[in-house]
This record gives C-alpha cells, sequence and structure tokens, in this order.
C-alpha cells in the first residue's frame, strides 16, 4: 500500500510537471493577450504529429520535433496573431470573441490534420526516448518520462529566465499588467504579444512531442481533450499567470495518478472536479490574488 | 516654434466625441497647466498626444513633425513621456519599473540614469527589490516620476499626480516637479488641484472638451471663471 502510495506520488509529480507544460501556452497567451486559444491542444497535436513524421520518415529522434515545434510556431504564429489577435483586441469583448474564433481555428486544424495524416492513434517506438527506466526512491518509471519532464522543466525555467531577466520578459509582465500603461511606457505591445503567441505555441508544440510517449499515442481528435484538461490546470493555477500554471500541472497529476492507482475508472474525472472545487472555493486559483477577468 | 502644438484636435472613445476642436500649445522649457474638473476631457487629451487614443480630426505636431498617425511607441522615441493616474507597474519590482521607462535606451543608459534618480529618490532606492504594489500612495507617485524621468523626455505629460494623495504629498509631488522643471523638462499637467498653478508658466482651463481660457498663471490666478471654481471666491 505505501509502495502504490509511493508510486502514485512520485508519478504524479512526474507527470505534473509535463502537463505543465502541456498548459503554459495557453496561460502565457491568455495572460499577455487576454484572448483564449481554443486551438491551444490542436498545437500540441501538431507537435505530435511532427516527432512522429520525423521518427518514421526521417528515421531520427522525436526530440527533433522539439526544433520543429519552435520553427514551425514562427511560420504559423507570426502571420496568425497579426491576422487575429489585434483585430480581437479592438472588439468589445475579445475573450468570447476569441471563444468563437480560435474554436473555429481548432476545427479546422483538426479537418486538415485529417486530411492530412489520417483519423487513426499513432504511436513512436518506446525506446526512441531511452529503452530503460529509471529509479527514485524505489518507484521505477520509463525514460521517457523523466525526459519529458527534464525537457518541461528546462521550458518552465526558460521562461521564468525570460521574465525575470530580460528586457523582453520585463516587457511581457508590463503588458500582462496593464496593456494601456505598457504602450504608454514606449513599449511596442504588439510586437512583445506576438513573441509571446509565438512561444505559446512553440510550448505547445513541444509538449506535444511527448504526447505520444505519456498519452499512449496521438490523434487527429486528441487536441478538444488536451485544450480542456489545460484550461482546467490554469484554471486550478492561476489564470493569466504562466508560472501559476506549475502549481495546476502538479495538483492535476498528482490528482490524476492517485486517481488512476487507487480508483482507476474515476481518474478521468478529476480535472473537472478539480477545476469545479478550485472555481467555487478560490476562483482566483491557488496562486491568484486578484478575482480573475474570465 | 512650439515644442508641442496642437490644431482643432477632436477626439474620444469609440463613438463618443469628446474634444471638440482643442488648440493649445507648450514651448520649450515652459509648464503649462491643463486645469479641468472632471470629465472636463484632460485625460482624453493626454491620452490624444500620446497615441493610446486615435486624433479623430486636427494636427498634433512635436517639433514641428506630425505626431498623429505615430503609434504610441514612436511618440515617446521622440522625446515625449507620460504619466497616467496609475502610473506605474504593481507587479513588477521598483527597479523593473525604473528599467522599463528607458524601455528604448540602452543598458547602460538606463543604469546610469536609474542611480541618479535613487539619488534623487532615496526611499525607493532602499526599496528596488520590492514590488510596486508595496508602496504607499505618495511612494508610487515619486516612483511614477522616477519612471517617466529615465528617458529624460522633452515633454513630460502628467495625468492627475495629485490624485488619491494627502495634502502632503501632493506638496512632495510639486517639489520634485520643481527639480524637474529645473532639468529643462517641459511639462504638460492636467490636474484639477488649483495648487499646481503654483508651478506653472501658462494654463489652459478645459471644460466639456473645450478650451474656455487660456493665459499666463498671473492671468488665470485672476480670472473670475477660475477663482470661482478652484478657490471658491
Amino acid at each position: 500500500m505505501v509502495g502504490l502510495l509511493e508510486y502514485a506520488v512520485i508519478g504524479g509529480i512526474l507527470y505534473g510537471l509535463f502537463f505543465s507544460l502541456i498548459g503554459i501556452g495557453l496561460n502565457l497567451i491568455f495572460g499577455v493577450m487576454r484572448i483564449i486559444n481554443l486551438a491551444h491542444g490542436q498545437f500540441i497535436m501538431l507537435g505530435g504529429f511532427g516527432a512522429y513524421l520525423l521518427s518514421r520518415d526521417l528515421g531520427l529522434n522525436p526530440l527533433f520535433g522539439i526544433p520543429l515545434a519552435i520553427a514551425g510556431a514562427i511560420v504559423i504564429g507570426y502571420p496568425l496573431y497579426y491576422a487575429v489577435v489585434p483585430r480581437l483586441q479592438k472588439s468589445h469583448d475579445p475573450e468570447m470573441l476569441s471563444f468563437i474564433l480560435f474554436f473555429g481555428i481548432a476545427q479546422i486544424i483538426e479537418a486538415l490534420a485529417v486530411f492530412g495524416f489520417g483519423a487513426d492513434q499513432r504511436s513512436l517506438p518506446g525506446d526512441a526516448l531511452g529503452a530503460g527506466n529509471l529509479g527514485v526512491l524505489g518507484q521505477e518509471f520509463p525514460d521517457s518520462w523523466w525526459v519529458a519532464v527534464l525537457v518541461s522543466v528546462l521550458a518552465i525555467g526558460g521562461l521564468y529566465g525570460y521574465f525575470a531577466r530580460t528586457k523582453l520578459g520585463y516587457a511581457t509582465r508590463a503588458i500582462m499588467a496593464d496593456r494601456d500603461e505598457a504602450r504608454a511606457t514606449g513599449i511596442n505591445v504588439d510586437r512583445v504579444s506576438a513573441i509571446a503567441f509565438v512561444m505559446g505555441l512553440a510550448l505547445a508544440g513541444a509538449a506535444g512531442v511527448f504526447v505520444p510517449y505519456l498519452l499512449g499515442s496521438v490523434s487527429p481528435d486528441i487536441g478538444t481533450g488536451l485544450t480542456t484538461t489545460s484550461f482546467a490546470i490554469i484554471i486550478i493555477g492561476s489564470l493569466g499567470n504562466p508560472l501559476g500554471t506549475v502549481v495546476g500541472g502538479l495538483v492535476f497529476g498528482l490528482g490524476t495518478m492517485l486517481m488512476q492507482t487507487f480508483y482507476a475508472s474515476w481518474s478521468n474525472l478529476v480535472p473537472y472536479v478539480l477545476l469545479v472545487v478550485i472555481v467555487l472555493i478560490r476562483p482566483s486559483g491557488l496562486l491568484g490574488k486578484a478575482v480573475r477577468h474570465a | 516654434m512650439a515644442l508641442l502644438e496642437l490644431g482643432g484636435v477632436t477626439s474620444g472613445y469609440g463613438a463618443m466625441q469628446i474634444l471638440w476642436g482643442i488648440d493649445l500649445d507648450v514651448g520649450a522649457g515652459e509648464t503649462v497647466l491643463l486645469l479641468g474638473a472632471n470629465s472636463a476631457g484632460k485625460t482624453t487629451l493626454l491620452r490624444t498626444i500620446i497615441g493610446l487614443l486615435p486624433c479623430w480630426s486636427g494636427s498634433i505636431a512635436f517639433e514641428g513633425e506630425a505626431l498623429q498617425t505615430l503609434p504610441p511607441d514612436q511618440r515617446i522615441r521622440r522625446g515625449i513621456a507620460f504619466m497616467s493616474e496609475l502610473g506605474v507597474f504593481p507587479t513588477l519590482s521598483i527597479e523593473e519599473n525604473i528599467r522599463l521607462g528607458g524601455y528604448f535606451l540602452s543598458d547602460a543608459q538606463v543604469r546610469k540614469r536609474g542611480a541618479l534618480l535613487f539619488d534623487l529618490f532615496p526611499d525607493l532606492a532602499k526599496k528596488r527589490r520590492d514590488l510596486a504594489a508595496s508602496l504607499s500612495g505618495g511612494q508610487r507617485k515619486m516612483l511614477g516620476i522616477a519612471k517617466v524621468l529615465v528617458s529624460e523626455p522633452k515633454l513630460l505629460l502628467m495625468d492627475e499626480p495629485s490624485s488619491g494623495l494627502a495634502p502632503v504629498f501632493v506638496k512632495q509631488v510639486i517639489e520634485v516637479l520643481k527639480t524637474t522643471i529645473g532639468h529643462g523638462t517641459s511639462l504638460l499637467i492636467a490636474e484639477q488641484n488649483v495648487a499646481f498653478l503654483a508651478l506653472a508658466d501658462r494654463g489652459f482651463l478645459i471644460d466639456g472638451g473645450r478650451v474656455k481660457l487660456s493665459g499666463t498663471r498671473a492671468e488665470l490666478e485672476a480670472s473670475d471663471a477660475v477663482r470661482e471654481a478652484y478657490f471658491g471666491l
């Protein structure tokens, strides 16, 4: 029993760190632009397919999917930002309009993915990220989990460093604090927001590389579920505070692993139950101080 | 040639017109007070000058160059700074606020100017790593002033610097502004606190989005409209 609990807790932390990476891009985009990217899960799915294609067709390590995700985010993200976001922000209710617009974009991406990759589930060879297991406190987890966690921690740490140590990071936080004040300070808000948008997509794509390993497979229809889970995670942590996503991810990861270990058939309810409980008890999220606007 | 010159400026929010043909000028090294009650259009005018609101018609010229089509960051690069009522980013540290005040300057320039400003505001220097949200109202105003001074603007637009402050802090703000004026920065101060008239070379009385009266400080002080509205005489 104690061994099972240890397994669930350690596994939950690892799983939670990975799910922090899954959700952090969505929270970054919301925090900076106050828009909800309902196509977030579809960008994660594209990252998964990128890794799959690199591995299957070119024989490359799936980790090359990460630079591919960054390049893809730049190529797709900049035009998408300038085509959509400035217009949304001129509307009376950018949050609601973004819901509708990005829902449409999500459907388009999913339909194109079915067209391009087929509707089947795809998985990657389990040994591409290491064939063995790595143990901690007597509990062993596949190498691929540890690689995913390492990349997640590096990505989240990198984002923290960007916020805390760079001029663009200060500017990004300034926009998150007050968009008009940022404009009045001389920050080119559109340029900084576009960078944050691209970073949000890149983080989603990078997380997608590990989806075939941690979730078993990738298919065009996984995007909606991933967006829902990401949304639950960032609300649990703190909507609009990207680093709060880590808290949300850990709570989600621990909750899910504990349920999977002891009450497996109920585990799918975890994100939604947590979401409802947090919204009722602490609407600003575990790390939030003010009542959010969405 | 005036440093800032507005001719027939109209502007507003959405479809609601607030400004109805404002003519105004600020000379180099001059301090001009924009006096008016709540909802007179003072904030709208400053936000239009800096580019946060579009100029619907009319002209805004700075050092002879038309500004009205430029985005705010380009106007600021030309030597204008704007201190809003909030004036700071509460979730950033004092040091980060100062850093952002010189957003388009090099790190070396910001370090040099930041050091001078911390000499001028020793209370802020002691708390440089604290969040701006932890400061009192008066200290936040000081940080707001320090933040806009980092870029050494030629023209500083200030929106209600006395807003939300106790009289003792208003005095402090005025003292700091006197120092600023000594450095040659032109000021356009939007205020409903008539105490700021003591700083001004000239003033404009604004009401209902129109200039009702303009003149030198002495002329405004002698004006019946100002005396009735602001001195209670």
